[in-house]
């Protein structure tokens, strides 16, 4: 789309800026560009440009944002207000679909994106960096978002190269700035007298073409140059210390001062809003009053709301330094692991309307200072976080070669017809359910489904058995939606979308003996994976299932469990606790492997359960000999979207959803039962 | 005597015992026996004063406090290798829970006057022993942290899903 520009830099004089606007009209674009409006300068539709904000400057320092009229003809001179350019690209809204329900009957569809021509007239350089790294992040990954590409694709971009910064300003530092040299259709430099412009992109040169403009003379072009020039000196003092910076952030997790930081954070969002890059989205309903007609729609969320880590059983971020350390390891250190980019692009927003003032430059050189020299990471250096190869999963009924290709990820549900709903335990019951669409019934072990209730937020719920055309979802009921699954009769429908994540890598335990322990509700997700252990017994070693449940009546799956145990499946059941009536084991799980004369150097271990009893598992299952790249887990973590664009699920580096939910322990390092993240 | 060899060879076998010098383990096996218990029978009450100490060679025992309107309630099962009535080495040597053999178990029993004797007279050997019983008791106090969390539990919280 974008091309080198081709022709040396042309003059617009002042009072034909409005000539370009009108060509910019003629196509069918909306042009959205600054205007001085309740005391900012704000991004809104520009009829013409005497909407645009002339003689307004700003003036900007942590904390701090004011507009001032200055004695200039400028209309460009003012740096960036409150909003960026992902209002327009990502807006705070953004309807997904409609789910409708007739009787049991239920149908999605999924909404059109039907983005306005726009044109982005002022787009600083800054500013087009965070352009790209939404193109990274909304385009360029696994799943794709349509609504963001189709906005992207209908947006011309007429950048403008500053030649002023303030106090808040630091794209030298982020290398993003103060010069525009990619990602624009038109790029100006204003100048007293008017414009130089030159195009970046065919659209441009077209543009161009027809505003033929004059030349812009030398002393035109050194005007520019100089004024670049001073900008970007203006800055030498103000930036942050980039190189090696992830490295250095996640070196210092537990550094005091991120809980300084969070006595002062308010955790209101306001930076995260701001912010022209942050992307964190959730999902949200607006039903008519008999739910008979369900619009779900995108909205914007953030890592600093309470409620975003939270599941059913807990949350993963409670406190306010939590929250915080996760917004900047994010932006400034994991954001390169997921993107190959830092999520930062020093446009100073999230300093000055953070309504305390607090600085991320201050903040990142207090927590991660470079490394005196000579440069030394702490001892022992923490090990961190990274995805190991040969890991992928295979499909469920074969263990071939041949690496399957995994399925688009999809952002729109399928119908399935519910067959039953069984009860499994007091609290838990069997959602059995066959879905339209064949590719479901793929599903590795491990993986899950998001399950869509009309009027209700979709539930990740993982897939305890694929038999017989038909999922089998052993579900808790804990909250409305989970909830009114148990009132779903026989062909009643609902709505189905995965197979979601990554699985059990089964194939790692060929040849092997295999630990499979499993907490509470967590053997659900085991089960398929047991079940591919049996149909191909032979080809694995001993295998040992260590079950913890609370009480005896709490265990799931109990004519099951004599039946592995009859098929060559050591099973070892132990429960917290018990009446007299019970006489199998009484304890924690960890027990069944402590008390086993056994070495682990041949096995490979499947766990699941609540994370502080996995951690527990981990440490007695390493004590055994089993090194932590063959102890598998599956990580719980709040999945909103399942397709790794919502942000929500996020440990470290990996969204849970799409990189796991199972791990090898050594690919979550020291992240693997940390407070907090 | 070939029964006490055989007790010898047993208490060195499992974890209590390995790599406890030969003098240690004579003099450990001299006031120990084997004894078997049947499915039902009371190792031991609550609040017992004097309750046997041994190590489980095979079976079960159930570990249960009574809660008046609950029952018995069974905290932790003893398990082969474990240790079952540490509290009989231990002040005020008073049984902490009712120990129950759920099956047929067998124990490698101590005489419990005899081996806290044996243990004054013989402090070398106690500083081996004593280590030992720490660890099993802080296994078990580990174990009863986590059941503690009542980790599976729902936490009581409004969630949408």
């Amino acid at each position: 789309m974008v091309i080198a520009a081709a022709s040396s830099p042309a003059f617009l004089p002042r009072g034909e800026l409005d000539r370009l606007l009108d060509l910019l009209h003629d196509d069918g674009r909306t042009v959205i560009g600054p205007m001085a409006r309740d005391g900012a300068i704000v991004y809104d539709e520009i009829r013409s440009a005497a909407d645009l904000p002339v003689g307004w400057t700003d003036e900007q320092a942590p904390g701090r944002y004011r507009l001032r009229q200055v004695d200039s003809p400028r209309q460009f001179n003012f740096t960036v207000g409150p909003q960026g350019w992902k209002r327009f690209t990502q807006p705070p809204r953004v309807p997904l679909g409609t789910a409708t329900r007739d009787g049991v009957k239920v149908e999605f569809e999924t909404a059109t994106p039907e983005p306005r021509r726009l044109a982005f007239l002022g787009v600083r350089a800054c500013e087009i960096a965070a352009l790209l790294v939404q193109d990274r992040v909304l385009a360029a990954g696994p799943f794709a978002d349509d609504d963001f590409r189709a906005r992207r694709a209908n947006a011309l971009v007429v950048a403008m190269q500053c030649t002023r910064a303030v106090s808040t300003c630091f794209c030298t530092s982020m290398g993003t700035g103060p010069e525009v040299t990619d990602g624009y259709d038109l790029a100006l430099t204003e100048l007293d007298d008017g414009f130089v412009i030159k195009a970046g992109s065919q659209e441009g040169e077209r543009l161009l073409g027809k505003l033929a403009p004059g030349k812009a003379d030398e002393a035109q072009q050194a005007s520019v140059a100089d004024g670049v020039a001073a900008c970007r000196a203006s800055m030498a003092d103000q930036g942050v210390a980039a190189e090696g910076l992830p490295a250095r952030l996640m070196d210092r997790l537990d550094n005091p001062r991120w809980m300084e930081v969070a006595d002062r954070c308010l955790a209101c969002a306001n930076c995260t809003m701001v912010c022209p890059t942050c992307f964190c989205t959730s999902v949200g309903n607006v039903s008519d009053l008999d739910g008979a007609i369900n619009h779900t729609e995108r909205r914007w969320d953030s890592c600093f709301n309470g409620d975003f880590a939270r599941v059913a059983g807990g949350n993963f971020r409670p406190r306010r330094q939590d929250r915080y350390r996760q917004w900047l390891t994010h932006k400034f250190a994991t954001w390169h692991e997921q993107f190959g980019t830092s999520g930062c692009v020093g446009c100073g927003r999230c300093i000055a309307w953070c309504p305390v003032g607090i600085d991320v430059r201050e903040e990142l050189a207090a927590i991660a200072p470079p490394y005196e020299e000579p440069a030394a990471p702490p001892t022992p250096a923490p090990i961190r976080g990274a995805m190991l190869d040969g890991l992928s999963p295979l499909p469920m009924v074969s263990y071939s070669p041949a690496v399957s290709q995994p399925a688009p990820l999809r952002a729109d549900s399928s119908v399935a017809t519910v067959r039953a709903v069984a009860p499994e335990t007091a609290d838990t019951f069997m959602l059995w359910i066959e879905p339209r669409d064949a590719a479901l019934l793929q599903a590795s072990p491990g993986q899950f489904v998001m399950v869509d209730q009309p009027g209700f937020s979709p539930v990740p719920i993982s897939i305890s058995r694929v038999a017989d055309g038909a999922l089998w979802l052993t579900v808790r009921a804990a909250g409305a939606a989970t909830q009114a699954f148990t009132s779903l009769e026989p062909g009643a429908q609902v709505g189905l979308r995965g197979p979601l994540g990554r699985g059990w890598p089964i194939d790692r335990a060929l040849g092997r003996d295999v630990v499979i322990v499993a907490g509470g509700i967590g053997l659900a997700p085991l089960r398929p994976t047991i079940d591919a252990v049996l149909a191909q017994r032979d080809r694995f070693g001993q295998v040992l299932l260590a079950y913890g449940a609370r009480t005896p009546g709490d265990r799931l799956y109990l004519k099951e469990l004599d039946a592995w145990a009859n098929a060559g499946v050591e099973v070892a059941q132990i429960v917290d606790r018990a009446g007299p009536e019970w006489l199998g084991q009484v304890g924690v799980v960890t027990q069944v492997l402590d008390r086993r004369d056994w070495h682990g150097r041949d096995a490979v271990a499947f766990v699941c359960g609540p994370e502080r009893m996995m951690q527990a598992t981990v440490s007695a299952l390493r004590t055994a000999g089993i090194t932590r790249r063959r102890i598998f887990v599956s990580m719980e973590r709040h999945m909103d979207c399942g397709i790794g664009i919502c942000g929500h699920c996020q440990i470290g580096p990996f969204f849970v959803c799409r990189d796991g939910p199972v791990f090898a322990v050594a690919e979550l390092g020291d992240l693997f039962g940390r407070e907090g993240v | 005597m070939s029964i006490e060899r055989s007790v010898a060879t047993e208490l060195g076998t499992g974890w209590f015992g390995a790599g406890l010098s030969p003098h240690a383990l004579t003099r450990l096996a001299d006031c120990a026996s084997t004894r078997t218990y049947a499915t039902g029978d009371v190792l031991m009450r609550e609040g017992d004063d004097t309750h046997p100490f041994g190590i489980v060679s095979s079976g079960r025992v159930a570990l249960r406090l009574l809660v008046p309107e609950r029952g018995a309630i069974t905290i932790l099962t003893v398990e082969p290798g474990d240790l079952v009535g540490w509290s009989a080495l231990v002040a005020p040597y008073r049984a902490t829970s009712t120990a129950v053999a759920v099956e047929p178990t067998g124990l490698l029993e101590f005489d419990v006057p005899a081996l806290r004797r044996v243990l004054r007279e013989d402090p070398p050997l106690a500083a081996t022993v004593y280590p030992r019983i720490l660890e099993a008791v802080a296994r078990r106090l580990g174990a009863t942290r986590h059941q503690l969390l009542d980790l599976y539990t729902q936490q009581a919280e409004h969630v949408p899903w």
